[in-house]
């Protein structure tokens, strides 16, 4: 598979059925400002890409005529350990910059699932997270400066270079998860934190839904330092996977008394062991998904998880839909599931999924499906409380709706 | 419209004890914590304290009638003239809306109303074993809603954060007197972040009604280290030998050797006197975690020179080694009448030589000047002394303060750590921004509040009309390209 700057540079941009027709790789902020401000006075229409491993995410674009890469904006532009600080350009994959960070045993505290590949700009647009949202937060939390080019032409710089920072509005925020709709990011600044010494897992398995999330109730109860919990249904019964970071002794007794707590079959990994797990965990929610598979995350206040995630394979199996993959987190209240509509693989058999799901859940994202599934729902569901100030955002930054239009939340 | 009707239709919203008007009422409303000289000042028409968010939204529509700016107010602590009106206008004191409605003790969050006050946040939750981890200094008196307008820090903030990774959602009054919930208690929640817009927005975007926040567990066990260091530059040393060691304590502070000649005496806190810096390092965790931990920074203090460390782990013990740190300020009075307390960030590494830096400046201008700071972090609170009274002293300082500020900037630093620009420091602001950075938080004001009726002349420039901006770019854009704007 060609590289999506490969594909960017040959024209071969398809987004969601919609192919780009012409390409541009900036190699400087300015460059990309004067790409938007061309396409914007010419009523064109821009996608920017990264590592290409979201294009899935949101509807399916009105209009792709420019793929904007950042493929030459991938430098580290400046990296202090004893500062704890980074500023990276945001077409540089996450992986390269974790692998820099790890040289001074450091690292960006962040895991969504492909995000080896994926660009900081990228994780920026999309806001992604992955199971250490549960200790670490996200990017939200690690944020503390930022460029970003404008379809006015000009390029606006907001925070620093210090982790903290009250100097005018916090728009680092402002722009996280915004799929670019408010700007396109050039460079990001990141605090960055110290490499756990130690970290371990233990996976325990469980006969049933409710005595998994008992067990993962408890340990959210506690004051151990549990980086990610997750619950993972498997057809014969649930897994609970306790992720724990920290000093060598107490990790290590944490995961023994996790061990020795455990009524049914539990396996414990150390060090390499367990990474490699959560790197597998994590790739099973990859966006990039076979053929006609239906990828949702809900979501609800944690303490439903429980609830969500058994009534979502109630509702499914009502709905004569499969459920091949779901896990959840109940410590951030999210479940994730794959779903196989069968015979009902269709645009209305979609939109009856999710109308039945925002029936069960406060958020309800499809993360992915066949493009001509999503045609004409808003896979971001239900329109969001102020809507008309974040209208007026996207008229404000972009108001010839230059970048992604249609693609985020209510259609902007 | 006539102010005996603006009152009576206030009135008509908040009852009678809800509005004040008379002139002595008032006159507090045109201060806040920040140094009398150093902020401008307008009286308000008026200031109504609401009990409900219903009322505030009415109070709103009431001003936009009557084309009156409205500022919010919480506790009136603020240290950067955030809720100083310049304008008049009316005054929104949220002291009345102080109730924690709810204490979630699985999902580990509040909803709070915003005048509840900091420390008392904490205190209500402790028996359910939480804190909520934003801790200004002035945590005993100011509110949840200041908090969130000023996005404040504290000594904690190191390893928990500052107030906006505590907010998970807002109820907030619109400009149009809407009441809105931005965020909320699940994840995934569709739209741009609006609740990461609005903490820290000084007012200006909305009013908030309801704060739901994060609350964090009390730890297992706390340790204070108290480690003497002959120099500024020893104690910095130790400081990023700490942070090297891949230890991220939750409090890393330093004294110099002018605040503890203030403090000492005044509070016994066992500082030694001769120290050319103290560092206060604060632990916490699992009970051998903190311990494990408390032995290694030890030693690298020791390596870095320090002449001996103390440690505290009991709650007494170590109230009075933070008691010298939290009193500072008030200590001050002993050196001077009057303190301008400065708040500027910059990179950790850049502290010794930015300290040289104040120590020089400080010379200059013949202004003493203690240095009490968030080492940790890079957060510097120069405090300089000085009497009031005498003649030209109150320019002075300003002027002292100005060239920190420019030397901060000058190393990649921020105008502020945690005060906020308010009124105080909007002058500096194109110190730091460019007309397209200031364009574009303009463009985010416009969003919420095209007419500028809440906190007007706050954090943009004198003169700057946020209004006028998106105009300008798209005339900008438009020369550029030899187009007519579309």
């Amino acid at each position: 598979m060609p590289s999506s700057a490969d594909r960017v540079k040959n024209g071969q941009l398809t987004i969601d059925g919609v192919s780009a027709t012409e390409s541009a790789v900036p190699v400087d902020a300015q460059e990309m400002a004067d790409v938007l401000a061309e396409a914007a006075a010419l009523g064109k229409a821009v996608t920017p890409i990264g590592g290409g491993t979201a294009l899935t995410l949101g509807n399916p674009p009105e209009r792709v005529d420019v793929a904007l890469s950042t493929e030459r904006l991938a430098g580290i532009i400046d990296y202090e350990p004893t500062d704890l600080v980074l500023s990276v350009g945001a077409g540089a994959r996450f992986g390269d910059v974790q692998a820099v960070l790890a040289e001074h045993g450091q690292r960006l505290p962040l895991d969504p699932p492909g995000a080896g590949d994926a660009t900081i700009g990228g994780l920026i647009a999309t806001g992604r997270w992955g199971p250490l949202r549960y200790s670490a937060g996200t990017l939200r939390d690690l944020l503390i400066g930022i460029s970003v080019a404008h379809p006015s032409g000009t390029v606006s710089k907001a925070g620093g270079m210090v982790v903290k920072n009250v100097s005018g509005y916090d728009m680092p925020r402002l722009y996280l998860g915004s799929l670019g709709t408010l700007g396109v990011v050039v460079s990001a600044n990141f605090k960055v934190l110290p490499r756990p010494r130690a970290e371990a897992t233990v996976i325990a398995s469980y006969d049933d839904l409710l005595a998994a999330f008992a067990a993962a109730s408890q340990l959210r109860g506690g004051r151990d330092p549990i980086a990610a919990l997750e619950a993972l249904f498997l057809n014969s019964g649930w897994a609970l996977a306790t992720h724990i970071e920290g000093r060598d002794e107490t990790v290590d007794a944490v995961a023994r008394r996790i061990v020795s707590g455990a009524a049914g079959d539990v396996t414990r990994l150390d060090e390499q062991e367990s990474a490699g797990w959560w790197s597998a965990y994590v790739d099973q929610q990859h966006l990039a998904q076979a053929d006609n598979a239906v990828l949702v995350r809900c979501g609800v206040r944690p303490k439903e998880t429980a609830a969500l995630a058994s009534t979502i394979i109630d509702e499914m199996s009502e709905l004569a839909i499969s459920v091949p993959y779901l896990a959840a987190s109940p410590g951030l209240g999210t479940v994730v599931a794959r779903l196989d509509l069968g015979g009902a693989g269709s645009q209305e058999g979609l939109a009856k999924v999710q109308g039945a799901l925002l029936s069960l859940a406060d958020s309800v994202t499809i993360l992915a499906a066949p493009p001509s599934w999503k045609r004409g729902i808003d896979v971001w569901g239900r329109l969001p409380e102020g809507f008309d100030v974040m209208q007026a955002l996207r008229q404000q930054f972009d108001p010839e709706r230059t970048i992604n239009p249609g693609r985020f939340a209510g259609f902007l | 419209m006539d102010r005996e009707i603006l009152v009576e239709k206030l009135q008509g919203i908040v009852g009678k004890n809800g509005v004040f008007t008379r002139p002595a009422d008032l006159l507090v409303y045109e201060y806040d914590g920040s140094v009398d000289g150093a902020v401008e000042t307008a009286t308000p028409s008026a200031v109504a304290l609401p009990t409900t968010a219903e009322q505030i939204a009415d109070i709103v529509i009431l001003a936009r009638e009557a084309g009156l700016p409205v500022v919010a107010r919480g506790a009136g602590t603020g240290l950067s003239g955030g809720a100083v009106p310049q304008q008049g206008g009316i005054i929104i004191s949220l002291t009345r809306m102080n109730r924690v409605l709810e204490i979630d003790r699985e999902d580990r969050t509040a909803l709070v109303e915003p005048g509840v006050i900091n420390l008392e946040l904490s205190e209500e939750t402790l028996p359910h074993g939480f804190f909520f981890a934003p801790d200004p200094s002035s945590q005993k008196a100011c509110t949840i809603g200041g908090n969130v307008a000023e996005n404040s820090g504290g000594p904690h903030c190191l390893k928990y954060g500052v107030t906006t990774n505590h907010v998970l959602g807002l109820e907030i009054v619109l400009p149009d007197g809407r009441i809105v919930w931005t965020g909320g208690r699940s994840a995934g929640v569709s739209g741009y972040d609006l609740t990461g817009a609005m903490v820290g927005s000084e007012g200006m975007l909305g009013i908030v009604t309801k704060a739901l926040v994060r609350l964090t567990p009390s730890p297992e066990s706390t340790l204070v280290l108290l480690a003497p260091f002959a120099d500024i530059e020893s104690a910095s040393h130790a400081t990023s030998r700490i942070i090297a060691a891949g230890i991220v304590p939750a409090a890393l502070e330093m004294m110099d050797n002018l605040t503890i000649q203030a403090v000492e005496p005044a509070y016994h806190a066992g500082y030694p006197m001769d120290a050319g810096a103290v560092l206060l390092i604060e632990i916490d965790g699992s009970t051998d975690d903190v311990r494990g931990t408390g032995v290694e920074i030890a030693a690298l203090c020791v390596e870095s020179g320090a002449t001996e460390v103390r440690s505290a782990t009991e709650r007494a013990e170590r109230d009075l080694l933070w008691k010298g740190r939290k009193m500072a300020l008030g200590a001050m009075g002993r050196l001077a009448p009057n303190y301008y307390l400065h708040d500027t960030v910059v990179p950790r590494s850049k502290l010794p030589a930015t300290l040289r830096r104040v120590e020089e400046i400080s010379r200059d201008f013949d202004l003493p000047i203690a240095n009490v700071f968030h080492a940790g972090d890079g957060n510097l609170h120069p405090l300089m002394l000085f009497d009031r009274r005498v003649n030209g002293s109150t320019e002075r300082v300003l002027e002292a303060s100005k060239e920190i500020i420019t030397y901060c900037v000058d190393v990649g630093g921020a105008l502020s750590g945690e005060h906020g620009i308010g009124t105080e420091k909007r002058g500096y602001m194109t110190l730091v921004y460019t007309a397209d950075d200031l364009a574009a938080m303009a463009g985010l004001k416009n969003s919420f509040d095209p007419t500028g009726m809440f906190n007007p002349e706050k954090l943009f420039p004198k003169g700057y009309m946020c209004g006028e901006v998106r105009a300008l770019r798209m005339q900008a854009m438009a020369q550029k390209l030899g187009i007519h704007a579309l």
